[in-house]
């Protein structure tokens, strides 16, 4: 049993060093500086040979990992794009992991742990707060500006990836929220023009429900799309951003008021209710029946999901873009973030040639294969050549351009922190869904949703 | 064992030993296996329980904060009553449902082999992708369920969405997945000796009291067996909630170790999720000294 | 004639029950057939499973996907039994030797190490994965193109369910049987593989088939430490192909699920006699 206890012991101290950072919490750029000695000096010596050209090596034998999440097209694209790049360099070996997103998060992050991650990364915007908070586990891209070519990004894109000081991926592309609407139902119900306004929403629940039934509704919102609608209404009415200086910006009675914006969107049967959508058991609205069927005429999703949804429905001759509505008169209000990034792992024993195949990949050749799988692209040369190849759906791009220009409110990047999003076990499910089964008054939920904001941002 | 008692010549005392311990031979697998793949990892489980250990973040804090939360907290309360909760109606409807089955399919039927492949389906898909797909079309509001149900007139509740119903429904997802069980109780069955019960029938005994009094004594071991097994899977259970509900509605499928699995791989709390671990293999390792100690009152072996 | 016609209402009444069982049972199966041929707008149309335009594009579909070349169904389906089978074999091997150590000798401790292997029933994988995860890596066995982690615990009989069942059968073969071997000059090894193993053969099927059943379905394991896609078993490839960026085809999912599970159900058609009837015979208590 001894034996056992001091294996154990041994086995935590291993696993901690694996874990890399042994340290407190302490992710801010400010105290990033004073992380493990060891580090800093391997960053410090990544520095010195910063200044010096790197070369990409092109005559010997070299093996490169990426890994990425996606559905089948966008395996495709990248297989096509990887397949370019290896014609290339022939020396140069990618091999690909990739998988569906479920359970990917989990999966990543366990190697990111043990610093198993592949070389080269596909990661939420969110991984390099949650898992690099320190900088420990992706390479500051700014080393190897020489290869990648930054300049393609605006300074905006490349502020929200760095984390700790360090510039840990390359936005892929940036997104943000719209409505889409299934007009064909929407003219059923005797409405011609797409929702510009608040009151439009309220007239079209009216008609929904008057002319078509109790079970149509022109628009299908779950747990978190309530969570950004309230954010884009609260910002819109009051002019100020959810989220700044680690501090959220709303007193208990503003969310009350976009609680109630929300609820009120339930008793006009703008929108159906948390039970009755549960009750469908569908894992995504895509996937629902409600919406193939055009029983639910509108979401408000990303951009870059346009084609999902266009593609699942029964009938898609009546899909539109919708516009983005203005609900105060305070600011347009609503965030853009960086959808996904692409990284290099420090456990990446060829960085430089796996830089070479972020630029090939977001700023070269391969951005022109890749076209629009991951979003529009965010780099203004991989726009160009995806464009110049025709490889970009007018749709995403109709619909991002749509968003860029109307969103004015910056996003705090711990506002998808998995505690508050996570959609089974997240703060924003627990308020939003709470409320919606008429467990919490708007009072309760409010105090809930400040607290468990309060406690994310707390722990940064 | 193997040394004939009518040899005297002094063996050894490690030939003594090694006679007197051949069984612990076998067991050298076992007990590698048992250290490096289970105890190793478990322990250092136990150790990671007193910190806020985080793969990410590593550990700052030492102690028994973690096990003040869980029994503080009102998530963890709530996913550990919702676990009894869950196993006191699984275990019991599954084995009874199982041993009914098994019974009937015991009496000379035709197609034996047709219905006892027909009743293990269920148990093969196990918890793939098909289950979660069928399980939810046929519990959806406007499922295969309820429209059923309206044929006979019943408004049928909104089964995913109500807490109560939504256990259920999990819970009726493992009982008909009932087939090992019941191909074990079969098996069972059919070992009891046929003469028991021809002595029986001559006695006069129905065959009501012929099941309690025969049957049932004669395979108290395969009750006991699955009973064990069955407690030890209902307390794990996972992939019912994982794919069908994910936890929901309002964690009311949320649990045990579906909770653990988010504390550890959703929020990298590792700390937390060997706590909540090792509160609830403590419960189920004292429920089965109960079982284990009250097994020579009911429990009937051969040999 | 009034014993008769009881008899008869009770044939009735059984074979009533089997069959409405069986009907339930076999119903969500009956269906996901009949879905795979609907359109994605008719399958939840109704709960009939016959459609007025069966299309065979989900099967065309499920075969022939193949995300870049990388992985198809046959590959999904050969890298499945490459792990499934050693785990089963060596499972089986490993269990009976240990249940063999617990059930058929007295030594000091015996309990004591029954009881620990008892508890491990009860050990929730969850919180062994990082664990683990972390100790196979130290072992570079993470992405094995040999898919060790998947197997090589089974080597040592760590699969308890496995071992606690075989334990329950060995104890109702007589001990007279092995202390006439004994007597006749067998050693406790030839003991196990003459004696025990032909009495015990339909458990050892029995346990053989639920771990083929339950390997195949296993998801979490290869997630973790499968990262190849042309390694990737049918569990992974299924959830893989649900993630289609294109809409939600349910008739390409349904089809490849029903592929996925068709060898699963001859397995078990073929073998349940070997060990139904087997066990009966051998008069097994449990």
């Amino acid at each position: 049993m001894k034996k056992a206890i001091s294996l154990a012991l041994a086995g935590a101290m291993t696993a901690t060093l694996l874990a890399g950072c042994g340290g407190a919490a302490s992710s801010s750029a400010a105290t990033s500086e004073a992380a493990s000695t060891a580090e800093s000096t391997a960053a410090s010596t990544e520095e010195a040979t910063a200044s010096e050209a790197h070369e990409i090596n092109t005559t010997d034998p070299i093996e490169l990992t990426i890994s990425w999440w996606g559905g089948d097209s966008r395996h495709e694209a990248y297989q096509k794009a990887l397949e370019a790049f290896q014609a290339k360099y022939p020396n140069i070996k990618v091999s690909a992991t990739y998988g569906a997103w479920s359970g990917w998060e989990e999966a990543q992050s366990t190697a990111l742990a043990a610093n198993q991650g592949a070389d080269v990364m596909q990661v939420n915007w969110n991984w390099l707060y949650q898992y690099s908070p320190t900088g420990e586990k992706f390479v500051d891209l700014r080393d190897y500006s020489d290869v990648i070519d930054l300049t393609q990004w605006t300074d905006a894109a490349k502020d929200a990836c760095i984390v700790a000081d360090s510039l840990q991926a390359v936005p892929i592309s940036m997104t943000g929220r719209i409505f889409y609407w299934n007009m064909n139902t929407f003219k059923e119900a005797g409405i011609e023009e797409v929702p510009t306004t608040y009151d439009d929403l309220i007239a079209a629940g009216k008609a929904f429900q008057e002319k078509l039934g109790d079970d149509y509704y022109p628009l299908a919102i779950g747990q978190y799309d309530r969570m950004i609608l309230m954010t884009f209404y609260l910002e819109s009415k009051y002019g100020k951003a959810w989220v700044e200086n680690n501090e959220c910006q709303y007193t208990e009675e503003e969310i009350v008021d976009g609680l109630n914006f929300i609820q009120s969107l339930e008793d006009n049967h703008v929108i159906p209710t948390r039970p009755s959508m549960i009750a469908a058991g569908f894992d995504s609205i895509d996937k629902s029946q409600e919406w193939i069927d055009g029983k639910y005429a509108g979401i408000f999703e990303w951009d870059s999901s346009a084609n999902k949804y266009q593609g699942a429905l029964a009938d898609n001759s009546g899909f539109t873009v919708g516009e983005e509505i203005k609900f105060g008169d305070k600011a347009n209000g609503g965030f853009s973030k960086v959808s996904m990034g692409m990284a290099i792992t420090t456990s990446c024993q060829h960085p430089v040639e796996a830089a070479a195949l972020i630029d090939f990949l977001w700023n070269g050749e391969g951005a022109a294969i890749m076209g629009s799988e991951c979003g529009i692209p965010a780099s203004a040369a991989g726009l160009a050549a995806a464009q110049a190849a025709d490889a970009v759906k007018p749709l995403v791009l109709e619909a991002n351009t749509k968003v860029l220009a109307f969103v004015d409110m910056p996003l705090d990047p711990y506002f998808e922190s998995s505690k508050l999003k996570d959609t089974t076990d997240g703060v924003y499910t627990d308020v939003f869904d709470g409320y919606s089964y008429g467990e919490y008054t708007a009072e309760e939920a409010a105090e809930i949703l400040l607290d468990g904001v309060s406690e994310v941002l707390a722990a940064v | 064992m193997s040394a004939p008692a009518t040899k005297t010549y002094r063996r050894t005392p490690f030939k003594r030993w090694c006679d007197e311990n051949t069984g612990l031979f076998f067991l050298i697998p076992w007990i590698l296996g048992f250290l490096i793949f289970k105890a190793y990892p478990f322990a250092s489980s136990l150790f990671y329980s007193f910190t806020d250990m985080n793969f990410f973040k590593g550990i700052s804090q030492y102690g028994i904060m973690n096990y003040v939360e869980i029994f503080t907290n009102r998530k963890t309360v709530s996913s550990l009553l919702t676990t009894v909760k869950y196993a006191f109606m699984t275990v019991p409807l599954k084995l009874v449902f199982a041993l009914f089955i098994a019974y009937i399919l015991n009496f000379k039927i035709k197609f034996v082999n047709l219905f006892r492949t027909v009743y293990y389906i269920p148990s093969i898909l196990g918890g793939s992708v098909a289950i979660a797909v069928l399980w939810r079309a046929l519990f959806k509001d406007t499922g295969v369920v309820n429209t059923i149900l309206g044929i006979f007139g019943i408004a049928g509740p909104d089964w995913l969405a109500d807490k109560g119903w939504a256990l259920f429904v999990i819970c009726l997802l493992r009982v008909w997945q009932f087939g090992s069980a019941m191909v074990l109780f079969l098996a069972a069955l059919k070992g009891v000796p046929a003469d028991l019960y021809e002595a029986a029938t001559i006695d006069g005994a129905s065959k009501t009291r012929q099941f309690f009094s025969i049957t049932v004594p004669m395979i108290t071991p395969v009750i006991f067996y699955n009973l064990v097994t069955q407690i030890a899977q209902a307390f794990q259970e996972f992939n019912g909630p994982y794919i069908i509900t994910q936890g929901g509605p309002r964690n009311a499928t949320t649990l045990v170790s579906l909770l653990v699995y988010n504390y550890a791989f959703k929020v990298n709390e590792m700390g937390m999720a060997c706590a909540l671990a090792w509160v609830m293999f403590v419960a189920v390792a004292l429920l089965t000294i109960i079982a284990f100690s009250s097994q020579k009152h009911w429990v009937y072996y051969a040999d | 004639m009034k014993i008769s016609t009881a008899h008869k209402i009770g044939r009735f009444f059984q074979y009533f029950v089997l069959i409405l069982v069986g009907i339930i049972m076999i119903y969500p199966l009956v269906w996901m057939v009949g879905a795979t041929f609907k359109t994605n707008a008719e399958i939840f149309s109704g709960i009939g499973f016959i459609t007025k335009n069966p299309t065979l594009q989900g099967y065309i579909d499920a075969v022939t996907q193949n995300y870049g070349g990388d992985i198809s169904i046959w590959k999904a389906f050969v890298n499945t039994y490459s792990f499934v089978l050693p785990k089963v074999i060596f499972t089986v091997i490993s269990s009976v030797i240990a249940a063999y150590g617990f059930s058929r000798f007295q030594f000091k401790g015996r309990d004591f190490l029954f009881g620990i292997m008892i508890s491990t029933l009860f050990l929730p994988q969850v919180v062994l994965n990082v664990p683990q995860y972390l100790m196979y890596n130290t072992f570079g066995w993470i992405n094995s193109p040999l898919y060790l982690p998947l197997w090589v615990p089974t080597l040592f009989a760590t699969e308890t369910y496995f071992v606690y069942q075989l334990v329950q059968f060995m104890r109702s073969i007589p001990h007279d049987l092995d202390e006439a071997a004994a007597i006749d000059g067998c050693g406790p090894v030839k003991i196990l593989y003459k004696i025990i193993c032909p009495m015990l053969s339909p458990s050892l099927v029995a346990c053989a088939l639920f771990q083929f059943m339950w390997s195949c379905n296993d998801y979490m394991g290869p997630l973790l430490y499968v990262q190849t896609p042309s390694k990737y078993p049918m569990s992974i490839f299924v959830k893989l192909s649900m993630d289609a960026d294109n809409g939600f085809n349910w008739n390409r999912i349904l089809a490849l699920s029903l592929i996925s599970i068709i060898p699963q159900l001859v397995v078990f058609f073929c073998a349940q006699d070997a060990f139904i009837d087997g066990i009966s015979a051998g008069a097994v208590k449990g």
